[in-house]
């Protein structure tokens, strides 16, 4: 009994939050002479209207779930891994680059470029731990600027060295991967891919180690008070590198997925542009690192964006607005006016 | 009668902190609160200061019936209150941590000269002594409670609470404490005093309510009563003496030789430490706080590397150890400050315990569940912990539970060399009777125990052999038999020993 009111209680707050963060978007709405009933419909219709729709929300959402799963791990051990987007930058370009150039059976060439990615983005991520560990450069400072070194690197590359000069458009991209190397989609004519798949296999594993593993519960206690576990025994150098390797290297997953699952070939931009790595550390922040929480957030974060992009398409509100609500929503969730708040304010009234 | 707090009840769910707890306060009076921890006296106060709201009952303050919605609302009603951790900012002056809220200004700019004559002032007026140009960071923490206690005067109140103000002070500087209250009084100003150390209390108090239980088990005037039956009616039994067995040292388990640690000022924070400690035996250091105490036991428990010199666990040199190594060499450590080493906050019960078993308690990696729960619920049941379940947050535990729960995950480990700081620190009998009694049955089973304590009485209750740091050295080094408190203080406070 007292479980179900609890469990009531932690889904009163989200709930609220999203009928406030409603109830804000359909100012700006009105604001721009928008209907309020109808946009909203859109909204939905684009998020979760048909299957079209929710699996392509879903596939939005598999690169946020990964970085965001990437994130929650680092924030749980007490480090500010702010540096997804690199980390994620160089996976998707290391994938590439192994999914062309690696000889073998197309399998073997998308396990090679999965772990390519996974090691490229754990390195990445594991280097700043090491400057942090060795020179005590802060973390947050050192990921937030080893991002421009690996995104303008990798622009680097695919504007000269590895460049696609087969097609037409001259755009900084690598040639096209052959079909046979492409994760699977899960679903035929939809857009939603086996990297889901991984996604919440990762989801699952982040899960099960934070909870029920030595490691994870020292990745925990480290968080929580890195004296206390000094105190305990807790070798901090080595945890936070292992820690800072697993969140890069889920980063650098996002990027292979999304090179091996949508794109085929790394773009510049492609992944940068629609800001993956700043959704992901938003749905870690809402869901306060919880694995599967973060998994749910990156889900609402997706079918919102894609919920305003058909907004745009079917009325005559802006997308502009649909970001407004997008972020009044997050804004509204990531407060916390709890059940106690609210109850507090009852009885000084009363 | 210038305060009363009539049948006032508090439950959470289904605890009850207090329960019909009448109590009252008359002007120039110096009450004392005592009870077990969890007795509900914090509970109590909180309501009285605005950070509760009772469930029933009801607070008269001048003949008034009053509800505070907020500690501001009580501030306003002239009630305030020291918290037992001090709430200043280090980094600010003492003039500035007084005057905090309600600064001076000259148009919109903060006033400094202002705020030192308003700090000299109320120096004046009350007889505490500070530097108001000072930081608080550089004052003692006798200093920083007086500090504490003037902001509370400049906020203009006439009831004063103080929760557990003793605790962390010096023995000087608690007799100094005790002045300025008398004093305070004289003036008109009363107090509610909240303490475990009722020596101190009898000093102090006109008159004393125990509780037990979130209920109040009697009201009496300090004249007409004495410690033994005011234990009695805290724990609601009669306390047991602890007996302990013949002195004989064996083998020594650690060794440490010349350690010494340079420090950031000239000073230096170790000079040459010595020290044995063998099995079967209970070396208590004294000294005030701050003399090095905290680095010597960070050194021998790897968490600060010494400069120079060698120490040995077993016989096996650990100066260059890292702590998990020395932790399984033989080492268990209960830590002075609880909240900053002992325990993670936000982490549960049986997390909290689980530290420094994690390594035990696993297979291939994986934790073994059912069988951390055994062994921390078992310490739950052994050390009487106060908790809701092992799943409750530690922060939700009160100090001498959280300490009781360390100190049994210390002792969990079974290592034959245990470092106890401050076992007991804010700890009500009880709970130290418990601690006390199961330091002293290992050092029975030839366990070796180093004790750090700031307490005299624990020193000398619990000691075979008493070494005195003092400014980074050891300065002295007495058997039990002639260790007293005069001889020690001498040599705590740098002077040398006599006869």
């Amino acid at each position: 009994m007292d479980k179900v009111k609890q469990a009531m209680r932690s889904l009163l707050q989200p709930l609220l939050a999203i009928i406030v963060g409603l109830i804000v978007g359909a100012i700006a709405i009105a604001v721009v002479g928008g209907d309020i009933i109808e946009t909203y419909k859109e909204m939905w219709k684009g998020a979760f209207g048909s299957t079209f729709f929710l699996t392509n929300t879903l596939s939005r959402a598999t690169p946020i779930i990964l970085i965001g799963l990437g994130v929650a791990l680092a924030f749980r051990a007490g480090f500010f891994n702010m540096g997804s987007e690199g980390q994620m930058v160089l996976g998707a370009l290391s994938a590439a680059v192994a999914a062309l150039y690696i000889p073998g059976p197309a399998w073997m060439k998308l396990i090679a470029a999965l772990i390519a990615a996974i090691i490229s983005g754990g390195i990445w991520s594991a280097l700043a731990g090491w400057l942090d560990a060795k020179f005590r450069m802060n973390l947050l400072i050192t990921t937030l600027l080893l991002n421009y070194i690996a995104v303008l690197f990798a622009g680097y590359f695919v504007a000269y060295p590895l460049k696609d000069k087969t097609g037409s458009a001259a755009m900084a991209q690598t040639a096209m991967i052959d079909k046979s190397v492409w994760l699977p989609k899960l679903f035929s004519g939809m857009s939603l891919h086996a990297g889901f798949v991984l996604a919440l296999v990762g989801m699952l594993l982040l899960f099960f180690y934070m909870k029920y593993t030595v490691r994870g519960f020292e990745t925990r206690m480290l968080g929580a008070n890195p004296l206390f576990a000094s105190y305990g025994g807790v070798e901090r150098g080595k945890l936070m590198l292992i820690s800072m390797f697993v969140s890069g290297g889920f980063a650098g997953l996002a990027g292979a997925v999304e090179v091996l699952g949508t794109q085929y070939r790394y773009i510049e931009g492609s992944l940068t542009t629609p800001g993956y790595a700043w959704s992901g550390i938003m749905a870690t922040l809402l869901a306060g690192s919880h694995p599967i929480g973060t998994a749910a957030a990156a889900i609402l974060i997706a079918a919102l964006q894609t919920g305003g992009m058909g907004m745009e398409r079917n009325t005559e509100v802006p997308l502009e607005v649909s970001e407004i609500i997008q972020a009044a929503l997050i804004l509204f969730v990531s407060a916390r006016f709890t059940y106690t708040f609210i109850k507090r304010r009852k009885k000084a009234r009363g | 009668m210038l305060l009363q707090m009539n049948q006032i009840t508090k439950s959470y769910g289904e605890v009850t902190a207090n329960k019909e707890v009448d109590f009252t306060l008359r002007k120039g009076e110096v009450h004392a609160l005592v009870g077990e921890n969890g007795a509900g006296k914090t509970t109590l106060m909180r309501i009285l200061y605005g950070m509760e709201t009772p469930t029933s009952g009801e607070i008269v303050l001048d003949g008034q019936t009053v509800s505070f919605a907020n500690p501001t609302d009580a501030i306003a009603h002239k009630i305030g209150m020291v918290h037992q951790h001090f709430m200043l900012f280090p980094s600010f002056t003492v003039a500035e941590n007084i005057v905090i809220g309600r600064e001076p200004a000259k148009g919109i700019v903060f006033n400094r000269k202002e705020a030192a004559a308003i700090t000299n002032g109320l120096v004046k007026q009350y007889g505490m002594a500070v530097d108001p140009a000072l930081k608080v960071g550089e004052c003692s923490l006798g200093v920083q409670q007086r500090v504490e206690i003037l902001k509370v005067l400049y906020q203009g109140a006439e009831i004063i609470i103080l929760d557990e103000p003793t605790g962390v002070l010096t023995p000087l500087e608690v007799k100094e404490l005790l002045e300025a209250i008398k004093g305070l009084t004289a003036q008109g100003k009363s107090f509610i005093l909240i303490s475990h150390k009722l020596e101190e209390i009898m000093e102090v108090a006109d008159r004393i309510t125990v509780l037990r239980d979130g209920k109040v088990t009697g009201t009496v005037h300090t004249a007409d009563t004495n410690v033994e039956e005011l234990s009695r009616m805290m724990v609601g039994r009669e306390l047991i003496q602890i007996e302990r067995s013949a002195y004989v040292a064996g083998k020594p388990v650690i060794e440490v030789s010349g350690v010494s640690i340079k420090g950031s000022k000239t000073k230096p924070l170790l000079e040459q430490i010595s020290l044995n400690v063998h099995e079967g035996e209970i070396v208590g250091i004294a000294g005030i706080s701050g003399n090095g105490q905290s680095e010597l036991l960070q050194a021998l428990s790897g968490l600060m590397k010494p400069d120079s010199g060698e120490i040995k666990l077993m016989g096996k040199p650990i100066q260059k150890a890292a702590v998990r190594e020395i932790r399984k060499l033989g080492l268990a450590h209960i830590p002075e400050d609880r909240y900053q080493w002992g325990v993670a906050k936000d982490a549960t019960v049986m997390e909290n315990g689980l530290m420094g078993h994690s390594h035990k308690q696993q297979k291939y990696g994986l934790l073994k569940g059912a069988s951390i729960r055994e062994m921390v619920s078992g310490w739950v049941k052994r050390f009487e912990i106060k908790t809701g379940s092992l799943s409750t947050k530690s922060q939700y535990l009160s100090g001498g539970n959280l300490q009781k729960l360390i100190v049994a995950r210390e002792l969990a480990q079974e290592t034959p060399f245990l470092i106890a700081a401050e076992p007991t620190r804010g700890v009500d009998v009880g709970a130290m009777e418990i601690i006390h009694g199961e330091l002293l049955k290992r050092r029975d089973d030839r366990g070796a125990i180093l004790l750090v304590s700031s307490e005299l009485t624990e020193i000398l209750k619990l000691s075979d052999r008493i070494l005195v740091m003092f400014e980074g050295r050891i300065v002295g080094e007495l058997a039990a038999g002639e260790a007293t408190e005069e001889k020690i203080s001498l040599l705590m406070a740098g002077g040398k020993a006599v006869g």
